[in-house]
């Protein structure tokens, strides 16, 4: 399994086929979502999560450290980005700065005591920790709001300079986080394609082998857990301003693990966009089999079960057997031809 | 003496907790010991046998066929007896269905294990929740182990001694059943080496099976025994399973009695702190893992396991 197949093509640049897809398809969202039936929050909504889900695939896909306590520190971030607006300074900026910040910080501080740990016991320490954000986050109603939440959080106007782009509408909130989304994008694909994303992929084949080659292998999983929850801060931030609030639910196990059901139904193991596909195929799943059955998270759970029995490579697994089936095909073929010619 | 008069209940409490904590993660460590897979849909098998118990036991519980009316006479100690045997065999059943599923993810990477009983948890709550809605449920009692007694001056639940009883018994007959028997004696060799265990003619294929079935049967029991002091809600699993991954982490992963410890020790911290800062009593039990994991890397009483691989 190797992870980012597109990387042979243009490993080297910033840019690559599947990103430029990626983008037209976010960046023009707000002027065809509304005439395919569907509303534009919903486009904030799955930009939001695709961000997050893209930073956890840092941690599982790349680095093949699954956690099952993310949710934290997207719940971190939003918080973050209310407090400072409530507390410190009501600039956009600073307040998404400070939701990445806060959520690298505490993911840090967490990383250091289980980063020397691998697989299954890792995944067991990040929910004990996820678990623990959770119940203080809902307990300290003095500056979460508890179980009511962080209410009343401003969309701030992003400042440029002199102008300034006021982001109440869905409209415009759709097009800062599509900003949002291309540059952490750009970010990570360079990461991934980096020495340090090379050092990550070979962590997760084996660990123990870079060990011996002398890598420290505890400070790359370190900084690829804190890495992976700074853009889950980042994306935390940009929700608490979505949704005009933060509450303690993204928080929960249960959100934790939709992060999960979404990276890996998508095929976040085998390439980068798999997260992405995931995000859309969840929330599009959500309206579309939400308004026939209130029990929708029953199927897409089956669906997901079947995904991991059958396919583990998800989605983008599929499409990139069907893509290497057409050329395997075409080669048989020419070779069929090959020998008419030459006759 | 008048620290301990304070302590006392809560002290007693917090046994009573952490005996039943104990209890549903021994289950969790017997498939975690020989399947090397970590059963995330614990949590919502144990809220399966509650909810299955209320079902057998109350009228009002899920079954609504006229042909059982004769059954719903029987007097209510009689309908609890029942659904304590019969609700933890059909949580098995329901467990070897998962553990079905489960074997197309042996002998590749873990995580797929973990993330397939990931999907289950989401899919036994939804069918909970589409079968007895999303509203509590209340599981009736014999009446012989309801109300409470004045002992010093105090008030304490005759139920939580039941329960601890209960589950000092089960803990006991599971030790007896693992140290005494040949298939305990399987189950521990499959939890050091499956692979030998195979070698030696032993059908490993239905030894997994086998304590897939006895191990989610184990969590429907702690469902049932926990259902009246938690109440049965669709959600209840989470509130279970997550102190049993405490547990086993802090206990040592694949110790039998570090768990037990670590049942107790969590069980005495939560209610402690629920005396002094209610708010904290649930953090409390995250706090003393990290300081426990901190000093000792596999728990009070772990050696090198296969989680770590």
């Amino acid at each position: 399994m190797t992870v980012g197949n597109e990387s042979r093509t243009l490993a080297a640049g910033w840019l690559s086929p599947g990103m430029l897809v990626a983008f037209a398809v976010f960046g023009t969202l707000p002027l065809w979502i509304e005439h395919v039936g569907l509303y534009r929050y919903l486009g904030v909504e799955i930009l939001i999560w695709c961000l997050f889900a893209l930073g956890f695939n840092l941690l599982l896909g790349y680095t093949g450290l699954p956690s099952f306590g993310h949710g934290a520190y997207f719940g971190i971030g939003a918080y973050a980005m209310g407090l400072t607006q409530f507390h410190l300074v009501a600039d956009l900026w600073i307040g998404l700065l400070a939701a990445m910040l806060a959520a690298a910080v505490v993911g840090g501080g967490v990383a250091l005591f289980i980063s020397h740990r691998r697989g299954i016991y890792f995944a067991l320490m990040t929910i004990a920790f996820g678990q623990m954000f959770f119940f203080i986050a809902s307990k300290w109603t003095s500056v979460t709001g508890g179980e009511d939440g962080l209410l009343n959080i401003a969309r701030l106007p992003a400042r440029l300079g002199v102008v300034a782009f006021d982001l109440t509408g869905n409209l415009a909130m759709s097009y800062f986080v599509f900003a949002v989304f291309v540059v952490a994008t750009a970010f990570l694909w360079r990461l991934i394609h980096s020495p340090f994303g090379k050092v990550l992929r070979a962590i997760k084949q084996n660990e123990t082998r870079m060990a011996y080659l002398g890598y420290r292998v505890y400070v790359y999983k370190w900084a690829s857990f804190t890495l992976s929850c700074a853009v889950a801060g980042l994306a935390g931030g940009l929700f608490a301003m979505a949704q005009n609030g933060a509450y303690v639910q993204v928080m929960s196990l249960q959100w934790s693990g939709v992060v999960v059901l979404m990276t890996l139904i998508g095929g976040g193991l085998v390439s980068f966009w798999g997260p992405v596909v995931g995000t859309v195929v969840y929330f599009l799943a959500r309206d579309l089999l939400g308004a026939y059955t209130e029990s929708w998270l029953l199927w897409f759970g089956l669906m997901f079960m079947l995904v991991v029995m059958f396919k583990p490579e998800g989605l983008a697994g599929l499409w990139q057997e069907a893509v290497a089936r057409h050329a395997a095909h075409r080669r048989a073929r020419a070779g069929a031809l090959q020998p008419a010619a030459s006759e | 003496m008048e620290l301990l008069g304070t302590l006392g209940p809560h002290l007693l409490n917090g046994i009573a907790l952490g005996l039943l904590f104990a209890l549903v993660a021994l289950g969790f460590m017997l498939i975690i010991g020989v399947m090397e897979v970590i059963n995330l849909a614990h949590g919502s098998l144990f809220a399966l046998g509650a909810y299955v118990a209320v079902a057998l036991v109350s009228p009002e519980g899920g079954l609504r066929l006229s042909a059982l009316a004769p059954y719903f006479s029987l007097q209510i100690p009689v309908r609890f007896a029942v659904a304590v045997v019969l609700a933890p065999l059909a949580v098995a059943g329901v467990g070897m269905l998962l553990e079905l599923c489960l074997r197309r993810t042996y002998g590749r990477d873990p995580l797929y294990g973990l993330l397939l009983t990931f999907g289950a948890a989401l899919v036994i709550e939804e069918l909970i929740r589409l079968v007895w809605g999303p509203t509590e449920r209340f599981l009736p009692l014999p009446t012989a182990i309801t109300g409470g007694v004045t002992m010093g001056g105090l008030v304490y639940s005759v139920y939580r001694f039941f329960a601890s009883a209960f589950a000092v018994g089960m803990i006991l007959l599971l030790w007896l059943f693992l140290q005494r028997t040949r298939y305990g004696a399987l189950i521990k060799a499959g939890a050091h080496d499956s692979e030998m265990v195979r070698a030696l003619g032993v059908n490993l294929t239905r030894l997994r099976l086998l304590v897939f079935a006895f191990g989610t049967g184990l969590a429907a029991v702690a469902g049932i025994v926990m259902a009246p002091i938690w109440g049965v809600r669709p959600h209840v699993g989470v509130d279970a399973v997550v102190p049993a991954f405490v547990i086993i982490v802090l206990g040592g992963v694949g110790s039998f009695w570090g768990a037990v410890i670590a049942g107790l020790l969590i069980g005495m911290v939560v209610g402690l702190t629920g005396a002094f800062a209610t708010a904290w009593s649930l953090v409390s039990m995250y706090v003393l893992l990290v300081l426990v994991v901190t000093v000792r890397g596999r728990g009070l009483l772990g050696k090198k396991s296969v989680l770590e691989r």
